[in-house]
């Protein structure tokens, strides 16, 4: 299979869907995984690992909730620790659903038909991850409504020319839209399972959260109409959440935090980490349930490219923030960046944020990196660490040594932060083996129009072409 | 100043009528404006009106040339119908440089009038003492010759690799052109960068923004993706533009305008709103002379016209789709941006930014039209000149595959697929 994916047509390329499927084969592969197939062990060892550590995270946030976020390393100088850090972290991750998703289907780029389902429900879990650490952080978690403006007697009002309050908005917004184009976008596929399913407990399910579907031409219109608006919707969103994140440092006039490409290069960062985490998550998926005919090596290749792209903004970011911290003499931030943070307490970091994000992606300039799925995997693990380190450097670094040294500390995790930590991805695992189990990983209903596509597209080229057959419901 | 435009070869310009029009235009202005120019720059008391009015008119021009190899370039990397249509106009735009590089030299006998830092006494100030080692005539002149360079060797390699295309249907110039395209772009991106801090931001040499040269460059690209609409739809007649000249590539090419000025918008934005909340002395300054003495009129007219108008207008599907409208909108956003790069170089004279105010430099405004007239009158004909040599569309471009599949009544979304829409008949 991996010999036929290898394959090239005749432009050059490698395709983006192997060769040889129909609108049933695709139907029958994808479909097999949720409705015939049983929990395969790979599938229940991983479960396990990750509910063992779901448990953790809820054993670290009860904990948490008894004794206050005391227990974590956040002390005065340094107020952000693990929880902003790894809040950025998450929300990054969940760039690259949204971006595949919207920004990619009005770019009309194909390749993104197969792993945009996945993608998306990344995201949804990322954020849902990330969603928890400033709730975590309030304290009193239970009076997160505070945050909102709302009537009261307490004559609470939000500052609105705070970030820290877009960020509410934002990231809820966000949720909320990429949870309805998910949905929107997996309604034809919940039919398809509806019809399929041969236990009566999943077809009242499946039945019921296809919302009636019959696949009539008007309801393909009206379903293409939304799907299309809702793209149009989250493109902007792609941009606003991450750069309102930017903002909660920029606004802050601590050195380090405070310069103005912060907004466009935390959104570079924040694709660059999405993407890296889909390459972690579906080369082991395609391998494992040998969908190497859908997710093909023309997707991992042009997701490294994505990838080199976005990390050299990244590190653009970093070389005009550090040109300007000594081009602008101020002399607080030349301190920041050009000396604590390369040679200060926590350069460690600093370095191996260098080694991670700005020299290891230049693997990807070579096309042997780039389809080589082992390599993409470590690079792609070795970015997602990178990125937790470039969120580290900036929230922690500048907080340990601002303008009064009578006012310098320093900052380390505690177990409690770590276990907070790890717990969260148990969460976005146990999140993600479940969605692997109860819904198609890949959209099937987008694949049979690629079946289409090519087929077609083999007729105008004159060229051999697969035999879509007939279609399914 | 002698005119760089090499003669014509024979029939060759006049290939094409609209360009042989347009040609003498340019060249009936632009010797005479560029002759004012540089006669004020030699008297004294003149010299320092007209240099900063040039400096606006060379880089509302070098913007151009430098988007038209970026694009080309990433043209290359991408592919899409939208680039055949406008790959010659680029290729053309990227050579413009090397007059430009000409053109450059003026401004390197003016650089005490522009630059605070290249005064008798400037470098005392302790601010600008600390970086006199990057900010002094020298530096800036290696640095320049060393951009210039750099942007001609890749304006050289795009334009001969596009030859080579022309001249055999085997797609190996264009391999090499994408392998040399992403280190190009990169590369172009980072230089550009710097001379936007050199040339722009450094007339104010106490403040800074590392947003800058990205903000510069999303107006570039801009301008750029302007002035090639404006070049294709003037030709879509031309029967060598036939298969291109279509109402769902100019739709592409409109879309791509509206991603420019959305980026345009955020990065001024970003800029503005981190500046704003910071409220540091060192960095609002820049704001205050920019917002007061006449130029808040300029704010406004950036806003509207250079964000709200054009990114409601570009919404509009049937609007992307005619060359005729789009014509004429490009030739405003031109317009516009013109008046984005005065607002950015000129308020940088007043020294003090709380200051009275004095009022806007109408002369010196009159003396930008000239500048840009005689720089552009050149530069343009330069260009046409080079447009006019070669073939309009790429003849064995990777991206000319994709015609086959290229349907006006397809729409840039499947709406329209369900239910297929009845194929509406082409002339």
């Amino acid at each position: 299979m991996a010999q036929a994916t290898l394959r090239h047509d005749e432009t050059g390329d490698v395709p983006v869907l192997g060769p040889g499927h129909t609108y049933g084969t695709v139907t029958d592969k994808i479909s097999s995984i949720v409705l015939t197939e049983p929990p395969r062990p790979g599938w229940i060892f991983g479960f396990a690992v990750s509910f063992v550590l779901l448990l953790m995270f809820l054993f670290a946030v009860l904990n948490l909730l008894v004794r206050g976020i005391g227990i974590w390393g956040v002390n005065v100088p340094i107020g952000w620790g693990f929880d902003i850090v790894n809040f950025v972290w998450w929300i990054g991750i969940g760039h690259a659903g949204t971006l595949i998703s919207a920004i990619l289907l009005l770019l009309r780029q194909d390749w993104r038909t197969s792993i945009n389902r996945f993608a998306e429900a990344m995201t949804l879990f990322a954020v849902s991850c990330a969603g928890l650490y400033p709730l975590l952080h309030l304290g009193r978690p239970w009076l997160f409504y505070w945050l909102l403006p709302y009537p009261n007697t307490m004559a609470l009002w939000p500052q609105w020319r705070s970030p820290l309050i877009f960020d509410v908005f934002a990231v809820s917004t966000y949720a909320t839209v990429s949870l309805l184009f998910w949905y929107v976008g997996l309604i034809p596929d919940l039919a398809t399972l509806r019809d399929r399913a041969k236990s009566r407990i999943g077809k009242v399910i499946y039945g019921f959260l296809a919302m009636g579907w019959r696949g009539s031409a008007r309801h393909w219109h009206r379903y293409r109409t939304a799907y299309l608006l809702l793209a149009g919707l989250a493109t902007p969103l792609v941009v606003s959440v991450h750069t309102i994140v930017a903002l909660d440092f920029t606004v802050g006039i601590i050195p380090g935090w405070h310069t103005t490409i912060f907004p466009p290069y935390f959104v570079a960062g924040a694709i660059y980490s999405g993407f890296a985490m889909v390459l972690t998550l579906s080369i082991p998926l395609r391998s494992y349930y040998g969908l190497k005919d859908f997710i093909t090596d023309k997707h991992l290749d042009n997701m490294a490219k994505v990838m080199l792209v976005t990390g050299l903004i990244v590190t653009y970011g970093y070389l005009m923030e550090a040109f300007m911290a000594w081009y602008g003499g101020n002399p607080y931030e030349e301190f920041m960046i050009l000396k604590d943070r390369p040679t200060g307490p926590y350069a460690h970091t600093w370095w191996l944020l260098l080694l991670c994000n700005c020299t290891i992606v230049q693997l990807f300039w070579f096309r042997y990196f780039r389809t080589h799925p082992i390599w993409l995997w470590v690079i792609s693990i070795v970015i997602n660490i990178g990125m937790w380190l470039e969120r580290y450097v900036i929230v922690v670094t500048s907080l340990h040594a601002d303008f009064l040294p009578s006012s310098w500390g320093m900052y380390h995790g505690t177990i409690w932060d770590y276990m907070t930590y790890y717990g969260s991805i148990g969460l976005f695992l146990t999140l993600l083996f479940l969605f692997i189990r109860v819904l198609p990983v890949i959209s099937i209903t987008e694949m049979r129009e690629l079946v289409h596509e090519v087929h077609e597209r083999g007729h105008a080229r004159g060229g051999p072409a697969v035999t879509p057959g007939t279609a399914h419901p | 100043m002698s005119q760089p435009t090499p003669p014509p070869a024979p029939g060759s310009s006049d290939r094409i009528a609209p360009l042989a029009t347009a040609r003498s235009l340019a060249m009936a202005i632009g010797p005479p404006a560029l002759a004012l120019c540089i006669i004020l720059m030699l008297i004294p008391p003149t010299r320092t009106v007209i240099y900063p009015a040039y400096l606006v008119g060379y880089v509302f021009w070098f913007g151009i040339a430098l988007g038209g190899a970026s694009l080309t370039m990433l043209h290359h990397l991408t592919g899409g119908t939208w680039g055949l249509l406008i790959r010659r106009p680029l290729e053309a735009a990227a050579l413009t440089i090397i007059p430009l590089a000409i053109l450059f030299v003026p401004l390197l006998f003016g650089l005490d009038v522009l630059y605070p830092w290249a005064r008798a006494g400037g470098a005392d100030e302790p601010l600008i003492a600390h970086k006199a080692g990057y900010l002094n005539p020298t530096a800036f002149a290696l640095r320049a010759a060393f951009y210039f360079g750099l942007w001609i060797l890749l304006a050289w390699l795009i334009n001969r690799g596009t030859d080579r295309q022309d001249q055999t249907s085997d797609r190996a110039p264009s391999r090499s052109l994408a392998r040399i395209s992403a280190p190009g772009l990169g590369l172009v991106f980072l230089t550009a960068t710097f001379a936007a801090i050199d040339w722009m931001m450094s007339l104010e040499p106490d403040w800074y923004s590392s947003i800058y040269g990205a903000m510069l460059i999303t107006g570039w690209g801009l301008a750029t993706f302007a002035a090639m609409t404006l070049v294709a739809a003037a030709l879509r007649s031309q029967p060598e533009l036939r298969p291109v000249a279509r109402p769902r590539v100019f739709q592409d090419l409109a879309s791509l305008m509206l991603a420019f000025v959305m980026l345009w918008a955020y990065t001024s934005f970003m800029q503005y709103l981190i500046i704003w909340s910071g409220n540091l002395s060192e960095e609002i300054p820049w704001y205050l002379r920019r917002s007061r003495g006449g130029w808040q009129l300029f704010v406004a007219i950036l806003i509207l016209f250079h964000f709200l108008a054009p990114f409601l207008l570009l919404l509009m599907r049937d609007l992307k789709r005619r060359a005729d409208w789009l014509l004429g909108f490009s030739a405003a956003i031109l317009g516009l941006h013109l008046i984005d790069t005065i607002w950015l170089i000129l308020p940088a004279q007043v020294r003090d930014p709380l200051s009275p105010q004095v009022g806007l430099p109408i002369l010196q405004l009159l003396l930008v039209l000239v500048a840009t007239a005689g720089i552009g009158g050149l530069c343009v004909s330069f260009f046409l000149d080079r447009l006019a040599r070669r073939p309009l569309m790429p003849l064995h471009d990777p991206a000319v595959d994709g015609l086959a599949h290229l349907r006006d009544d397809e729409t840039d979304d499947q709406t329209e697929a369900y239910p297929a829409p009845a194929p509406t008949p082409r002339a």
